[in-house]
This record gives C-alpha cells, sequence and structure tokens, in this order.
C-alpha cells in the first residue's frame, strides 16, 4: 500500500501555532490549552494529518494571504508518530490539571510540547519523527 | 506573571541553544577510517570507481530524500562516481557493522573502499563535494568536476 504523503510546511506552520498556543495559554495561566490542543493533535492521530485543523489552518491562511509557500511532499507515518506524542504528553498535563498531578506536573509537560513544536517549527528538527524512525530500527531487529 | 514569561523566555533559550548545537552537528562531514567490504556493497574485484559514496537511508526519512537529490546532483557532475543506497531498515547487519545510528548517514570512499568521511543528517552539496575532492586525493584518480564540464563542453 502507498504511503500518504503530507506537506512537512504544513507540518511545521501546524508546530508553530501550536507552540504559540501553548505558549500564550502558559503565560496567561489558561489550563485549557492543554485539553484544547490534546483534541487537535488527538484529530490528526485518529484520521491522518490531511485532517488535523493545524493543517487546515495552515492551508486556509496560505490560499487566504496567498503565501508562496512550496509544497514539500513527506511520509506521513513519522509527523503523525510525532503528533501522537504530543497528545500523549497534553492528555497526561490535562490529567494532572484536572486530576492527579497538580498544575507543576501540567505545566512541566505542555512546556514540553510547546518547546518540541518550536524546534520543528523553527528549525525543522521533529524530535518525534527521530524517535518513530529509531522505533521502526529497533522493530525490525526484533523481528531479524 | 514575571515567573511564567521567564520561564517561557527560558524554555525558548533552551531551544535555541540545541538548535544551534544540532545544526553545527547535523549533516557535518567528519574524518572517519575504516573499509567496506566489496561483497557487503555489490562491487566486482575488477570495478574500481573514482570513488564511491554510500548512502544509509529509512523508509519515511524526508531527510533521506533531500540526500538522495543532492547524491544524484552531484553524480551526474562528478566523472565516475558510484552511489550506492542501503534500506538501514533491511540491512540492519550492514548498519551494525558500520556503525550506523540514524538515518540519513553517509560515508565517502576512496577508490580502495576505505573510508575518507561519513556525515549524519543532511549534509550541503559542497560539503560532499569537498569531501570528494578534498587533499587526501593528492596523488590518486581524482573524481573530477573539470572533467564533467570537459565532456559536456
Amino acid at each position: 500500500m502507498a504511503v500518504r504523503m503530507i506537506d512537512r510546511n504544513g507540518h511545521r506552520w501546524g508546530a508553530a501555532i501550536s507552540a504559540l498556543g501553548l505558549y500564550l495559554g502558559v503565560i496567561f495561566d489558561a489550563r485549557w490549552v492543554a485539553p484544547l490542543f490534546c483534541v487537535v493533535l488527538g484529530i490528526g492521530v485518529a484520521f491522518g494529518l490531511r485532517y488535523s485543523p493545524l493543517g487546515a489552518a495552515y492551508r486556509i491562511a496560505k490560499r487566504t494571504f496567498k503565501l508562496q509557500i512550496p509544497v514539500v511532499p513527506e511520509e506521513e507515518p513519522p509527523p503523525r508518530f510525532a503528533q501522537l506524542m504530543g497528545f500523549v504528553f497534553l492528555l497526561a498535563a490535562t490529567i494532572g490539571f484536572y486530576g492527579a498531578g497538580g498544575p507543576a506536573v501540567g505545566w512541566s509537560l505542555t512546556m514540553i510540547v510547546a518547546a518540541l513544536q518550536t524546534l520543528l517549527a523553527t528549525t525543522g528538527i521533529c524530535v518525534g519523527c527521530e524517535v518513530y524512525l529509531i522505533g521502526k530500527r529497533f522493530a525490525a531487529r526484533g523481528a531479524a | 506573571m514575571i515567573a511564567r514569561l521567564v520561564a517561557v523566555a527560558v524554555v525558548l533559550a533552551a531551544c535555541a541553544a540545541f538548535a544551534v548545537w544540532w545544526r553545527r552537528r547535523e549533516g557535518r562531514m567528519v574524518e572517519a577510517d575504516g573499509f567496506f567490504d566489496r561483497r557487503d556493497l555489490g562491487i566486482g574485484v575488477r570495478e574500481q570507481p573514482c570513488a564511491t559514496v554510500v548512502e544509509f537511508f529509512g523508509e519515511g526519512c524526508a531527510p533521506c530524500v533531500t540526500v538522495e537529490q543532492r547524491l544524484e546532483h552531484i553524480a551526474a557532475n562528478v566523472c565516475d562516481l558510484r552511489v550506492i543506497r542501503l534500506d538501514a531498515g533491511e540491512r540492519l547487519d550492514l548498519a551494525d557493522r558500520y556503525n550506523v545510528r540514524r538515518v540519513p548517514t553517509l560515508f565517502v570512499t576512496d577508490p580502495d573502499l576505505r573510508i575518507r568521511w561519513r556525515a549524519s543528517g543532511v549534509p550541503t552539496e559542497e560539503a560532499i563535494v569537498g569531501a570528494l575532492l578534498g587533499p587526501e586525493w593528492a596523488g590518486r584518480p581524482n573524481p573530477s568536476l573539470t572533467d564533467a564540464e570537459r565532456r559536456t563542453n
């Protein structure tokens, strides 16, 4: 089966949007940003990144402002796994805020996601993608 | 509020520092040692291209595609250069043997398949060509950009 492709620039701009949202949440003590972006990332993980609200926001902004940003094709599985990592961290942060753990745990996990999204947005370093590729190699080694 | 702003600033500064460190390390050609076994690369005993570039790539690895495009461009210009691409996921034995920890990883060898340079990540085209044409090639049949230019002119 052919691997689904996504636009790498859309992935990076989506990361910029979520990093900005998470930082604003930290600054203004808006704890609801953690569950909000948890759901946003979860939609992309569950249905594919083409349905991600972040990707849709990027496409709308690109079309509205006629931004001349080229499409850079990239295979979907590594970025989707990276979003899964973000989803898990933000889910844990949400549990920290509203259940067990406390706000310190919630903000720490939120800041980790914001930092990783910042790296992706500004430099293209996708830590989750690297983890995915390392994991695939370990899986293949285990099967061999 | 101030404490939160400071926390965000600290995180951003840490991100910037990490990005600078990563950029310096990413794709840098470093001198290396060792030999490739001809059988590992599927090269016959009589075949002796001027230089061989070996790339370990991975499925779903976007930077590997960038490296592939750069190598294709270099191979079109550099005379008698052999490019060999190995799937690190399928050839785990070779990935282990040549100490490949991540993809893409690139090796530049001399005509005897002695490893001279290696890089993890995406090296610039200039860095790869620099490794191919570096001073360590003195006295050897260099892959030469000028040869390619002569052929096309």
